[in-house]
């Protein structure tokens, strides 16, 4: 028998077999991993607008309470694709070894952080609806037609912060180190990314700084959606976005590829 | 004459230390053959390269590639097309990394898409696996729930779920029962009348002994010896070994006097003795309390000890 003809599965089914394996073991404890994307927002629903909403009045000629709604969904959306490639990827790595598992079948390294990288973005679109269902049933946001598309950013987001907490994840050699990661960006990223107040007021060198990270474009983009506004500025953003998941992917699967592949 | 499955020439692998300039040769040299349809042994203690040697196999990691040195399996190459050979394969990786959360048929399931099985095709052959391997009655039971015994199992049956030509076992009993390592010896033995090629590493000697058609010793990465079971045995080793118990070295003399030729070994305290002559080990043994010596067959593990000095379950 000439082994050379076999033909192993095609690169979709490689790379949906990872996602399924991610899906599979999500979804086993749906009520409590669903439990934070659909409590979440209600708990910053009483915080901020009961709390703090008082004191504000409009942020971009809009409610402040609606501003935050617009822009909350992406946190969540960025939180648990962070989680997901940091903790959840190094638990992978070093306790479950679940990757030593799927790399016995037919999948390359590429395979499998593209499929991981997707399942995250995935987890972002839900996380996003899931948020904005909570915000719609409040009463909270203004319904614009713009508004269907929020889970497609989410899962925009869930797609360009995977990789980069991959790359992050691949240099860190115990769990603890990864505080430094968490805290140190992704949590400035959250306040700094004009979902909890527009950036344009703040000095110009932060703005500049600010432009670098990934979620500030995603939340351009929700905003217009959500005002049905768009400037010719979006297009950067787009080109951003994309560029950004690009470049991180590759860096960080290279990265990856070295640390598991001894 | 069957074929070859796996060829291996020379394979070399060579890990760098990040933090010196060191670096460590995990398999240097290493040469064999595997037919088809036979069992392939590597015995060595830890740390000899013996996963390291499966790994280059299954491609999880790369062989240094360099000139005179050569791996196929199937006749294909693991540095170019990795992916036919895994779809040929099925591994048994030395740590069981199943879905904890996920029951039994759960974790198949998963497992059985990335060979691209339908659902129909793959529902059927897990059922068929189950059985196989008698996990049947657990099917619907979290991973948590699982012995050792049962988990080990389990990550066999999913190597085999899409009828692998080669299986791959990386220590498939260490750590488990007697008796649940004769049922897997059993097993392993039914694939290998199905025509699977069968490749494992083990530090048990009576694994190799019970199971391997041929194998290679290894140690510090080199290999040292290649053969089958018996006849490593018989070329290499006495028939049979005196194990003392109480008796030190410098007490022998008391003993082994007159009884003609034995060797004794100059790694332990107490000694063991050595000959082919079993009348001879028994004379002596006859001076003896019992409970002082065990007189017994060597094996394997003698003839490891014999060729490095130290035992093979020893950690390194």
């Amino acid at each position: 028998m000439n082994y050379s003809e076999i033909k192993p599965p095609s690169i979709a089914n490689r790379i949906y077999s990872v996602w399924f394996r991610h899906y599979r073991v999500y979804i086993k404890n749906i009520f409590s991993n669903g439990f934070p994307p659909f409590v979440e927002p209600l708990i910053f629903l009483l915080g901020m607008g009961l709390g703090l909403g008082r004191y504000l009045s409009k942020v971009d000629n809009m409610p402040y309470i609606q501003y935050l709604a617009t822009g909350l969904p992406l946190a969540s959306a960025m939180f648990t694709s962070a989680f997901e490639c940091t903790i959840g990827t190094f638990i992978r790595i070093e306790f479950q070894k679940a990757y030593d598992g799927m790399l016995t079948g037919p999948v390359t390294i590429n395979n499998l952080f593209t499929g991981e990288i997707i399942w995250c973005g995935t987890k972002g679109a839900f996380y996003s609806s899931a948020v904005l269902t909570v915000f719609i049933l409040c009463n909270t946001l203004e319904l614009t037609p713009g508004l269907i598309l929020i889970p497609a950013v989410g899962f925009i987001v869930g797609v360009m912060v995977s990789p980069l907490s991959l790359l992050f994840t691949s240099f860190v050699k115990t769990i603890n180190t990864l505080n430094f990661f968490l805290t140190g960006l992704i949590t400035p990223m959250f306040m700094f990314s004009g979902i909890i107040f527009p950036v344009s007021n703040l000095p110009a060198w932060i703005q500049w700084i600010i432009e670098v990270f990934p979620l500030v474009h995603a939340v351009n983009l929700v905003h217009a959606l959500s005002a049905g506004s768009f400037k010719t500025r979006l297009i950067f953003d787009i080109i951003y976005c994309i560029a950004f998941t690009a470049v991180v992917s590759y860096i960080a699967i290279k990265r990856m590829e070295k640390r598991i592949m001894y | 004459m069957r074929m070859n499955v796996i060829s291996v020439k020379k394979a070399v692998k060579t890990y760098r230390n990040e933090n010196s300039a060191a670096s460590i040769r995990a398999v240097d040299n290493v040469s064999f053959d595997v037919e088809e349809a036979s069992c392939f042994g590597f015995l060595g203690p830890n740390g000899a390269g013996k996963s390291t040697m499966m790994k280059m196999i299954y491609c999880r990691i790369e062989r240094d590639l360099l000139l005179n040195s050569d791996i196929s399996i199937f006749g294909l190459d693991p540095a170019k097309t990795p992916l036919k050979i895994k779809y040929l394969s099925g591994v048994v990786p030395q740590e069981d990394n199943l879905d904890e959360e996920l029951s039994v048929v759960q974790n198949l399931q998963i497992y059985s898409k990335f060979f691209g099985l339908t659902k129909k095709d793959a529902s059927g052959r897990i059922d068929e696996l189950l059985d196989f391997m008698e996990l049947t009655e657990k099917k619907k039971s979290p991973i948590r729930n699982l012995s050792g015994g049962m988990r080990r199992r389990l990550v066999i049956a999913r190597a085999l779920i899409h009828n692998p030509r080669l299986l791959i076992l990386d220590e498939p009993t260490t750590g488990l029962d007697p008796q649940v390592r004769h049922t897997i010896w059993q097993k392993l033995r039914d694939l290998k009348e199905k025509g699977i090629t069968i490749l494992l590493s083990t530090h048990y000697m009576d694994e190799a002994f019970q199971i391997c058609d041929n194998i290679i010793i290894m140690d510090k990465g080199k290999k040292i010896l290649e053969g089958t079971p018996k006849n490593l045995l018989k070329d290499n080793m006495e028939k049979y070994v005196l194990e003392l118990i109480k008796v030190k070295r410098n007490e022998l003399h008391q003993f082994i006097g007159d009884t003609g030729k034995v060797r004794v070994d100059d790694l332990r305290e107490p000694p063991n003795l050595f000959s082919d002559n079993f009348d001879t080990l028994r004379i002596i043994a006859d001076k003896l309390e019992d409970g002082e010596y065990y007189l017994r067959r060597s094996n394997l593990e003698d003839l490891f000890m014999k060729l490095t000095g130290r035992s093979l379950n020893e950690l390194q």
